[in-house]
């Protein structure tokens, strides 16, 4: 139901206030009328129940803004968005004013310009002068306002001179220096609403009402890094790039994440050819406005541990450098010495492996006469095909969609904890949570979510006992009554002992219950991947055969595979390692490949919808590294197999022809209703950990001490110095 | 000849997704062949080959042919609340990898031997931006813009009354 409610003639003013979903954040109920109003002499249209700031929007009538945000509730505390509305004695409040049916408005009178400099004057008076040394400047609303709206000189002669408010410790992320809070109370609303963090609030009243987590507590959150984005003053900033850069010295790339499977829309800052900060990108259908401290600040593992150099094993086991070609005949002579033969050559691709080197890899490793193509799941599940099964893409993924979530009226966790999983979906079930009345239920490790769930039980049995129906309780009943119920299984069940049970269960139960979970308008079975690369691997069908799980390999090529279990990789095997850092998977290898990273090539990510995302490269990469397809189309000349392609056109039309939905970018295909098949602990127990990037990176090492083994460390210091590049 | 291929061919289709099919996969075929064969509505118009790319006359250099240029439209900083400028779109090169940037060992600022990666050109609409490529013979792609769906919104909703169980305390 994509409404198009504004009739202003801006391109822009259709798409600002459609409405998606019936069920949505507020619950005011006649919503079908459409509201005329006037504003600036210009008449728009927009829904009922909408504030007057969003129809000023629409009008293409822009209204300066501290404390009104799209994405959380109205304060209405700043007052900066006054305007004037004609038969109203005062000025109003825009943000905190609904739109009236032929109300006349306007937004750029001397009234409303006198109004908004007397709200600008208040909030200098007590705002200190330090842009010079503030991370905000350069993008700052304070800043950018007070140019317009600011006064050239001051009545302020207090003699105690300007309020001060001490900080406020809020963990290695967040940086808070609390004279410039001007008390918008927008973090406070992003604790409360989206991260679920309800200890961060506001103490005192007037002059004295301070931001903090009333007790010396830090913000135990894994999306506090959105509050940086939030504070439109420099009261909240970045601690890892405290003092690194200004935003105009930093050339922003419009990239993908692939630190989880979400596929977070993300920019790219560098300068020179260091990554800088990682700043999110607004998408409605994947991560809204939030991106999760993960995605955020693991960029600095960008710069240690790389590879730069080829690196070749020498007879004393230490790796020696070599160049390009060396390192290739190196690997042409492994293969032919081991004397690996059809299914003993196996590849092992990784986390962060890309969508085109898969292709090019699985290409390579077929016309070798091989079938062995593995990933790195935990343990020993990724040598033998997935239990569920990689023929229907809906087995796999996640149905209903990140912005379907929203829609879902009863939702069952099985086996994951979405907020480490998908720290920005499960930001989605919150919300969905405190607006609606939905309910939710979970079978697995019990896991702080951020909302509140009926604990079903830890295992399989559990799983089935709800599933019979045999449990009483709210959440079975209003479960049984779901119009659009949600089962949401975590990737970690198809790595699980109980995997194949638990698979075997949900999908006779979807099945029995007909109509119910599938059908066209609602696929309730979700499958929710955590690792970027795995949904691109079951779509291109880089798995391996039935056969092929009982072959020793003899030579193995690991792409990007990090956290595969060197106990799997037999002593005599030649292994070659294509990656970008210097982490376990290099450890093994005989050889190993320097590639590039996320933020270096431009390739296509999957993520768990299935939907295809086209990333783009900010720096170049270290060193000798390369993009990770070119080297393995190298290599496929040195070993003599012949690939059809060889520009990236080539790659994508060879993409396009094992499914053509890997290319159509930020599309969403819709998956078939067919689904074949569908302690359950979550595999992730260290959120900021859980790849060669964030493994290599300081902040998430110094957010593992805060947050997960909980030691008593000093952030004193961090970011203080600025940290050396690996160029 | 050269010159012809490129026009037909932007580095990648352009894919909208509402796109309707593409008949042949390619298995063994060169792009340019493969295209060739086939003709998706959604890629360069055939009229444009008729087109003097400006590459032919300006003296650019002939690497530029080698190289894509995105065509997008910026998202909004999330630093801030201001929307201006978002309506732009925006052309820029992708960048080269190897040799395109380096640190000067000496002072430490950023060299860089590609002459375009300062370049950063804003047009009124998206038909502008993608004309201007073809103009130019550059080879483009086009990131689709995002949708936004902002709910309509109220203040009274701070104070709705909710049964059942209280589900957030606000501790504003
Ligand atoms: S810290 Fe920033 S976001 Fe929070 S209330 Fe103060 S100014 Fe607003
Ligand atoms: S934006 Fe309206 S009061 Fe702050």
């Amino acid at each position: 139901m994509l409404r198009i409610v504004a009739s202003a003639s801006r391109p822009s003013s259709v798409s600002l206030l459609s409405v998606a979903h019936r069920r949505n954040l507020s619950s005011t109920s006649a919503r079908q009328a459409d509201i005329t109003l006037t504003v600036d002499g210009k008449e728009v249209t927009v829904p009922q129940g909408s504030a007057l700031i969003q129809a000023c929007e629409a009008a293409g009538s822009p209204i300066p803004r501290f404390c009104y945000h799209d994405r959380l509730a109205i304060a209405g505390n700043c007052r900066m968005c006054l305007v004037e509305v004609a038969r109203s004695p005062k000025p109003v409040a825009s943000c905190a004013a609904p739109a009236m049916p032929g109300a006349v408005v306007f937004t750029n009178t001397p009234l409303v310009h006198e109004a908004r400099e007397g709200v600008m004057e208040f909030l200098l008076s007590n705002h200190p002068l330090d842009c010079p040394i503030c991370d905000q400047g350069g993008e700052c609303d304070l800043q950018d306002q007070s140019i317009r709206y600011g006064s050239d000189r001051t009545r302020f002669h207090e003699i105690a001179g300007k309020r001060a408010v001490s900080n406020k410790d809020l963990g290695p992320i967040v940086k808070t220096s609390m004279n410039r809070c001007i008390q918008c109370t927008r973090c406070v609303r992003f604790a409360n609403e989206v991260a679920g963090v309800e200890d961060l609030g506001t103490t005192g009243r007037g002059n004295d009402l301070q931001i903090g987590m009333y007790v010396e507590k830090m913000m135990d959150s894994e999306l506090s890094g959105n509050v940086i984005d939030l504070c439109p003053v420099g009261a909240l900033t970045s601690k890892p790039y405290a003092m690194q850069a200004r935003p105009w010295e930093l050339k922003t790339t419009e990239s993908v994440d692939v630190l989880d499977a979400l596929g977070s829309n993300i920019r790219v800052d560098s300068r020179g050819v260091q990554v800088m900060r990682v700043q999110p990108r607004t998408n409605d259908n994947v991560n809204e406005e939030w991106i999760s401290d993960k995605t955020r600040y693991a960029y600095d593992g960008l710069r240690f541990q790389r590879l730069t150099t080829p690196l070749i094993k020498g007879p004393d086991n230490r790796f020696v450098t070599a160049s390009w070609p060396d390192a290739l005949a190196a690997i042409a002579a492994g293969l032919n010495q081991t004397g690996a033969k059809g299914n003993e050559i196996k590849a092992i691709a990784g986390h962060l492996a890309d969508t085109e080197t898969l292709v090019v890899l699985k290409d390579l490793i077929n016309r070798l006469g091989s079938d062995n193509l593995a990933s790195d799941l935990e343990g020993k599940y990724g040598n033998a095909p997935p239990v569920h099964g990689i023929d229907v893409r809906s087995n796999y993924s996640f149905n209903s969609t990140i912005a379907g979530v929203e829609s879902a009226d009863a939702i069952l966790l099985v086996g994951t904890n979405p907020r480490h999983e998908a720290a920005v979906l499960n930001s989605r079930i919150r919300k969905s949570w405190l607006h609606t009345d939905l309910v939710v239920g979970m079978v697995g490790t019990r896991a702080d979510t951020t909302y509140g769930f009926e604990h079903l039980g830890e295992d399989a049995k559990a799983l089935e006992k709800f599933l019979s129906g045999k449990v009483k309780g709210e959440f079975a009943e209003r479960w049984a009554q779901a119009k659009r119920p949600l089962i949401m299984v975590g990737s970690s069940m198809a790595e699980h002992a109980d995997g194949e049970a638990v698979f075997g269960m949900l999908a006779r139960y979807v099945a029995a219950t007909g109509e119910r979970i599938v059908r066209e308008d609602w696929n309730g079975f979700n499958v929710l991947q955590r690792v970027a690369s795995r949904p691109a691997l079951y779509e291109t069908g880089f798995v391996p055969s039935r056969a092929a799980t009982s072959t020793t390999p003899k030579f193995i090529f690991l792409l990007n595979a990090d956290e595969v279990d060197p106990a799997s990789i037999p002593a005599d095997a030649f292994v070659v390692y294509q990656g970008h850092h210097g982490d376990r998977g290099a450890a093994l290898a005989d050889v190993c490949l320097p590639g590039c990273a996320y933020t270096e090539k431009s390739s296509t990510w999957v993520n768990t919808e299935g939907r295809s995302q086209l990333g783009r490269a900010a720096v170049p990469p270290p060193g000798a590294a390369r993009e990770d397809w070119k080297i393995v189309r190298a290599l496929s000349e040195v070993l003599g197999v012949d690939l059809p392609y060889e520009d990236l056109v080539g790659v994508r039309d060879r993409m396009w022809a094992i499914s053509p939905s890997l290319v159509r970018w930020d599309g969403l295909e819709g998956t078939s209703l067919e689904v074949a098949k569908a302690g359950l602990g979550s595999l992730m127990s260290n959120f900021y950990q859980t790849d060669v990037v964030s493994r290599a990176s300081v902040t998430m090492a110094q957010c593992t001490r805060a947050f997960v083994t909980r030691e008593k460390t000093s952030l004193e210091g961090l970011g203080k110095e600025p940290l050396q590049a690996h160029a | 000849m050269m010159l012809a291929r490129r026009q037909l061919v932007p580095l990648v289709r352009r894919v909208a997704p509402s796109i309707s099919s593409r008949s042949i996969a390619s298995d063994a075929v060169s792009p340019a062949q493969s295209v060739a064969a086939t003709t998706p509505t959604d890629v360069v118009p055939v009229a444009v080959t008729e087109l003097l790319t400006a590459e032919v006359i300006s003296g650019a250099p002939s690497e530029l042919r080698h190289r894509a240029v995105r065509v997008y439209q910026p998202t909004r900083n999330t630093m801030q609340s201001g929307g201006a400028k978002g309506e732009r779109w925006r052309i820029d090169f992708d960048i080269l990898q190897g040799g395109g940037r380096w640190e000067n060992p000496l002072m430490g600022y950023a060299s860089s031997a590609d002459y375009m990666q300062g370049a950063r050109v804003t047009f009124k609409s998206q038909e502008d931006a993608i004309n201007f490529a073809k103009q130019q013979g550059w080879d483009y792609y086009v990131q689709q813009p995002t949708v936004k769906r902002i709910p309509p919104k109220n203040y009274s909703d701070n104070y709705l009354y909710r049964p059942n169980k209280l589900r957030i305390c606000k501790t504003k």
